[in-house]
C-alpha cells in the first residue's frame, strides 16, 4: 500500500483556554473514504477546517502526500488538492454555472473546456434545470448540490464535506447521500464530519470519532441510532 | 429679481447652449471624475486591507479615517495651499490654481469616505465568501475581487457618497483652484461667485446642473449595483 495522502502528527487547538483538539495521529488514503462523528462542539468543523488551510493550529508534522508543509503559510497550490465544502455553502451572487465554474477559472482553465466541465458537473448533480435562477434563490438541498459540484468539477485530491446533509429535508438528503456515494466510489479520498448514520453506514466508509479532543477509531460494523 | 423669472433665465441659458456655463459645466465633471479614477483602487484597496488584515494601530487607524470623514473641506484647501504654494515643499511643481490642484483636493477629500463605507462593507461581508473562494483555489487578488463584488452594493455606495462629497465641494476648488474663468471655476464656485454678484440666472442655472449631473451619474452607477441589494 502506498503512504497516506495526507499524515498530521500531534495536533493541538485551543480556542482560548479551551482545548478544542489533541490528535496524535491522522492518516487519509487515497480512495479511502472517511467519516468523523461527536457531539455538536467536539471540534469537527474545526478539523476540517485546519486541514483545508483555513484555520491555524499548533501541528508537530502535517505532510501532504509525503511533503511537510506548514500550517501558517498554506500553499496555493495544495489549496486545488483539497477543497473545503461549509456545512451551509455560500454561493457567489452570480449564476448557477459561474458558481461550479469559479475554481476552474481560477485555475486558468480555457473557456470552452470550463463550459463543458461546467456542464458535465450541472448534469452529474442533476442541477442543469436551475442554470437560469439565481443562486440566492435556490433551497438549501439545490445549492447542496450546486456545491458539491463546484467541489467535484475540481477532480481534488481530498474531499473535505462539513455536515453535508444536516438541515435538509428526506428528497434533498437523499440527493445529497446519492452524491456523496458518487464521490466515495471515485478514486479520490473523502473525509466527512456528520451526524448523517445513512452516511455513516455506507459501505466501506473508515469511522471516526471524536471525544475528549481525541480522535479515536470505530470498529466498522452498522452503527444503529442510538435512542436516547 | 424675482425667483421665477431667474429660473426662466436659468434655463434659456442652459438651452440656449452659453459656451461658459457648459465650460464650467465641463471643468466640474472632468476634475471630480478624475478624482473617482485616481482614488477608487487605492480607497477600495485600503478600505480592503483595514477590514481583512490585522496589524498593530489598525484600530487607531480606522478611528482616524472615520474622523477624517468630518474634515472641512476649506482645511484640505488651506493645507494643499500651503504645500503648493510657491513657499511650499511641492512649490516648484507650479500646481496651484491648476485644475491637478483641484483633484488633488478632491482625492484627499474622497479617500477617507472610501475607505471607511469600503471598510464597513467588507466588514458586513459573510465570511464564508473569502473562505470559498480561497478554499476553491483562488489566490489573493482573486479572492479580495471576489469578496469586494459580492458586496459590491456597499462598494457602490462608498462611490457615491465620495462623488457625492467632491462634486459639490466649494472649499478646496476655491482655494486650490482660485475660481479662474474657463480654467478652475466649477460649478460650486461659479454658484458662489453669480450670487454674490447678484446673477441669480446663472447661480440657478448652474445649480440644476449640479443636481442634474450629480443625479446622473449617481443612475448611472447605479446600474452596477444590480437589484439595489435587494435580498
Amino acid at each position: 500500500m502506498s503512504g497516506p495522502l495526507l499524515q498530521i502528527d500531534g495536533l493541538r487547538k485551543n480556542f482560548g483556554s479551551r482545548q478544542i483538539l489533541d490528535i496524535e495521529h491522522l492518516a487519509l488514503y487515497s480512495g479511502e473514504s472517511n467519516v468523523v462523528t461527536g457531539d455538536n462542539g467536539c471540534g469537527k468543523t474545526t478539523l476540517l477546517r485546519i486541514i483545508a488551510g483555513l484555520e491555524n493550529a499548533e501541528v508537530a508534522s502535517y505532510r501532504f502526500q509525503g511533503r511537510p508543509l506548514s500550517l501558517e503559510n498554506f500553499p496555493p497550490r495544495l489549496r486545488q488538492e483539497i477543497i473545503y465544502v461549509h456545512q451551509h455553502p455560500y454561493l457567489f451572487k452570480t449564476t448557477v454555472a459561474a458558481n461550479i465554474g469559479y475554481g476552474l477559472k481560477a485555475r486558468d482553465l480555457r473557456k470552452t473546456e470550463r463550459d463543458r466541465l461546467v456542464n458535465e458537473a450541472m448534469e452529474w448533480a442533476g442541477v442543469a434545470h436551475l442554470i437560469h435562477v439565481p443562486p440566492q434563490k435556490l433551497s438549501g438541498g439545490e445549492k447542496q448540490r450546486v456545491a458539491l459540484a463546484r467541489a467535484k468539477v475540481l477532480n481534488p485530491k481530498l474531499f473535505l464535506l462539513d455536515e453535508p446533509t444536516a438541515n435538509l429535508d428526506a428528497e434533498a438528503r437523499r440527493q445529497a447521500i446519492e452524491l456523496i456515494q458518487q464521490m466515495c466510489l471515485d478514486d479520490n479520498c473523502v473525509l466527512i464530519a456528520c451526524h448523517d448514520y445513512e452516511l455513516i453506514n455506507l459501505p466501506r466508509m473508515r469511522r471516526m470519532i471524536l471525544s475528549d479532543c481525541r480522535l479515536l477509531l470505530q470498529p466498522t460494523t452498522t452503527i444503529k441510532r442510538q435512542v436516547v | 429679481m424675482d425667483l421665477l423669472q431667474s429660473t426662466r433665465e436659468a434655463f434659456s441659458l442652459l438651452f440656449t447652449g452659453n459656451p461658459e456655463l457648459w465650460r464650467i459645466i465641463f471643468i466640474s465633471l472632468r476634475v471630480s471624475l478624475i478624482a473617482m479614477l485616481v482614488v477608487t483602487p487605492f480607497a477600495v484597496a485600503t478600505g480592503f486591507f483595514l477590514a481583512t488584515v490585522p496589524f498593530p494601530g489598525r484600530r487607531p487607524l480606522v478611528i482616524l479615517i472615520q474622523g477624517l470623514l468630518s474634515s472641512p473641506t476649506v482645511v484640505v484647501g488651506l493645507l494643499l495651499y500651503l504645500l503648493l504654494s510657491r513657499a511650499g515643499p511641492f512649490g516648484s511643481w507650479h500646481l496651484l490654481f491648476t485644475q491637478e490642484a483641484m483633484i488633488i483636493g478632491q482625492v484627499i477629500i474622497a479617500f477617507p469616505v472610501m475607505v471607511a463605507f469600503t471598510l464597513s462593507a467588507v466588514q458586513g461581508a459573510d465570511p464564508r465568501a473569502h473562505e470559498t473562494a480561497l478554499s476553491l483555489g483562488a489566490g489573493t487578488t482573486r479572492a479580495a475581487l471576489t469578496t469586494l463584488l459580492e458586496v459590491r452594493f456597499g462598494v457602490m455606495a462608498s462611490v457615491f457618497n465620495a462623488f457625492g462629497r467632491v462634486f459639490s465641494e466649494i472649499g478646496c476648488s476655491l482655494m486650490v483652484g482660485g475660481n479662474i474663468l474657463g480654467l478652475t471655476r466649477n460649478i460650486p464656485t461659479a454658484i458662489a461667485l453669480e450670487t454674490s454678484k447678484g446673477e441669480f440666472a446663472q447661480g440657478i442655472a448652474l445649480g440644476i446642473v449640479l443636481m442634474s449631473a450629480a443625479l446622473g451619474v449617481n443612475y448611472a452607477l447605479a446600474f452596477l449595483q444590480g437589484e439595489g441589494g435587494l435580498k
